[in-house]
């Protein structure tokens, strides 16, 4: 089987502030890691290589600093990185995003299966896999918890394409899911638990030897017109930390007149709370 | 825009990728469970066999003796990281890593590579190195443990003591005398597994720090050998010891680093979090330097244990550099605990913080690798006669 793993190298944002004046975030000294979620999505196709046979390709856009990601992937097991990197790619938004991740697959030829993590802890927009899938055409399954089963297309029964069943994590409960390959999945936490990287691997992954390419708008033949900043549809005006201030009040009466006039402020205050509020508590 | 025709090399550094992939396992897997750990004098096994699955006990080994090609740069980062967990976990891997196979990979055959080396650079067999003695350490001439030849092998007599993973480890690498008249020159090491016949250990010691490493008394009552079981040619064991002298005590340098940016980083969040008189301890000038004189030390510990380091990975000589290194940093170590008990006052009396923990495993650092009073001797001496 051929695999892809989408991976993104974030900043670790339990360590994020943003300037309170410039609504930037603050990037120095921070340290940068694989997107959780995307190290759950490596360990899925790691797993499934080692059950099926095939390649893990990792891909990723970024600055020349995300090959670490690329390398701690190689470090964990995957075959091959490539990174999507091009001063045109910067600024993008997740449009931007997914279309030059999805020429960068399209270019890889044929795929039976790509992985991401369900979404990146920097944007928590969960755009980008469902977005490549549509992008190249493909059966999605987003959220997924559990693989179930998973049938490679059988090269000797051509036109009988591969099956795979997940379990997708919905709010309410779990849906199972069976969809043809080539198919993209978008997995959650739940699915497993990603290994480290090997040191042999992880060694020879920073060297001249490890499998890691390269490439531009060009190499991957989009337009920088519809890349980056200026292929993006959508523009980060501002980012804030929304300042939350409790007005507390403590009303004071017996139990009976508090509970009757915190009854009658929620009415007449303009919340969604008020409309539920149709009877008078006994 | 051009295709890229000459491919774009970029690729990632070495050193921040094992400094990197070994902090995340410390933060997730071993800091989570440390005091645990040494509260019960328990050893993690389960993260020592997840270690060998990372390839880390070959990590100072080239590939092709089933190591992961790296240096002792590498090997002293990653311990760095492994004694800002749990100084006990950190001791056992660098014995494992170093003092209880190197001689096994220089000088073992190839049956002994695949029975005791492979399985234990992949966490499968642990080793320990038996050199202290009740009555000899780093006066090696009193080593009395004898080893005898006999027709087929040797036969091995003698107690040691204070070697780490002593009662738990598979084989051991034991210093041995074997001919008492040649002094220093009748030293040898040979390997002794732990099922030998005669073979046997004390109850584990009750020890003050770094309660989940397991030390005794190891005893050799007629154990016989096989003759390929002595690694290296005979007399040659204070050479085989000397050609790792400088590691051992690099690595010994590099826990002390481990332990000190584990007191220094848990003073430096209690610093903001803990207020008095209406504001953040850290505000105070006295907190302040106390914060100041471990990063300076810390600091400047870590750039002597580079430059050895990297001094090793060249093949020069540095024993002199590294004695220094292991003095300098393993002092600091120390003063860092003790200043980051006085940083967390009374909490630091408690078991509930981790501080107590440094202030006690940093006295396993000051006899590791020599005593203070032998290196300061050795260190002066050797400035001296030059």
């Amino acid at each position: 089987m051929k695999l892809v793993v989408l991976v993104k190298q974030v900043p670790n944002t339990t360590r994020v502030k943003l300037d309170p004046k410039t609504g930037n975030l603050i990037r120095e000294g921070l340290e940068s890691i694989v997107n959780p979620d995307d190290l759950h999505a490596l360990e899925a196709a790691l797993g499934i290589k080692e059950e099926t046979g095939g390649t893990v390709t990792a891909l990723s856009m970024g600055p020349p600093q995300a090959v670490d990601a690329l390398t701690q992937a190689i470090g964990m097991g995957a075959d091959k990185g490539i990174l999507l990197c091009d001063r045109a790619f910067a600024g993008a938004d997740t449009w931007a995003t997914s279309l030059t991740l999805s020429r960068a697959i399209r270019k890889l030829g044929e795929v039976d299966l790509i992985i991401c993590g369900h979404q990146a802890i920097d944007g928590d927009t969960a755009q980008i896999g469902p977005q490549v899938a549509d992008w190249l055409g493909l059966a999605q399954a987003t959220y997924v918890k559990e693989i179930e089963h998973l049938t490679p297309a059988d090269p000797d029964k051509p036109g009988k394409p591969g099956e795979i069943i997940v379990k997708r994590r919905l709010e309410n409960g779990v849906e199972r899911l069976a969809c043809q390959l080539p198919a993209l999945v978008t997995v959650i936490k739940e699915l497993n638990q990603p290994r480290y990287a090997h040191m042999e691997r992880l060694i020879t992954a920073c060297t001249d030897k490890a499998d890691i390419l390269v490439w531009n708008a060009a190499d991957i033949g989009v337009n920088t017109c519809d890349v980056g900043l200026e292929g993006s549809n959508t523009h980060v005006i501002k980012t804030f930390t929304p300042n939350f201030k409790r007005q507390k009040e403590i009303l004071e009466g017996s139990r009976q007149e508090v509970v009757a006039e915190l009854f009658d402020r929620l009415k007449k205050s303009d919340t969604t709370l008020s409309g539920k509020f149709q009877g008078r508590p006994s | 825009m051009k295709k890229s025709d000459t491919p774009v090399k970029i690729r990632s550094n070495v050193e921040d990728m094992v400094r990197k992939t070994m902090k995340d396992f410390v933060d997730k897997e071993v800091i989570p469970i440390a005091r645990e750990y040494d509260e019960q004098a328990k050893f993690p096994d389960h993260l020592f066999k997840q270690l060998g699955d990372m390839g880390l006990f070959g990590i100072r080994y080239p590939r092709d003796a089933g190591g992961s090609g790296g240096n002792t740069t590498l090997y002293c980062i990653a311990m760095q990281e492994l004694a800002r967990g749990l100084m006990s976990l950190g001791a056992t891997v660098a014995m494992q890593c170093l003092m209880a196979t190197n001689g096994l990979y220089l000088y073992g055959t190839p049956e002994l590579h695949e029975r005791y080396l492979y399985p234990a650079l992949k966490g499968e067999k642990k080793g320990a190195f038996q050199l202290t003695e009740p009555d000899a350490g780093s006066d090696l001439k009193a080593v009395s443990t004898r080893a005898t030849r006999t027709a087929d092998g040797w036969v091995i007599n003698g107690m040691k003591t204070w070697a780490t993973s002593g009662p738990r480890a598979d084989f051991h690498t034991v210093l041995c005398q074997t001919d008492p008249s040649k002094g220093l020159k009748g030293l040898g090491f040979f390997l002794v597994p732990s099922d030998t016949p005669g073979f046997s250990f004390s109850k584990p010691f009750d020890l003050l720090g770094t309660r989940s490493s397991s030390i005794s008394e190891i005893y050799f009552s007629d154990c016989h050998i096989p003759a390929h079981h002595h690694l290296g040619q005979e007399g040659q064991g204070l050479s085989v010891l000397l050609k790792i002298l400088a590691e051992i005590r690099i690595m010994t340098a590099s826990l002390a680093l481990g332990l000190h940016r584990a007191a220094m980083d848990d003073s430096v969040q209690y610093c903001k979090q803990r207020t008095a008189f209406g504001q953040p301890i850290g505000n105070y000038q006295l907190i302040q330097a106390k914060i100041a004189n471990m990063a300076v030390n810390l600091e400047a510990g870590q750039l002597m244990v580079d430059k050895v380091t990297h001094l090793i990975d060249n093949g020069r000589s540095c024993l002199n550099e590294a004695s220094m290194a292991k003095y300098f940093t393993v002092e600091s170590a120390c003063a860092a605990a003790d200043e980051a008990t006085r940083i967390f006052g009374g909490y630091a009396y408690s078991m509930e913080y981790s501080v107590q923990r440094y202030y006690r495993d940093n006295r396993f650092l000051l006899y590791g690798g020599g005593t203070h009073e032998v290196l300061q001797t050795t260190i002066g001496r050797e400035i001296l006669s030059k």
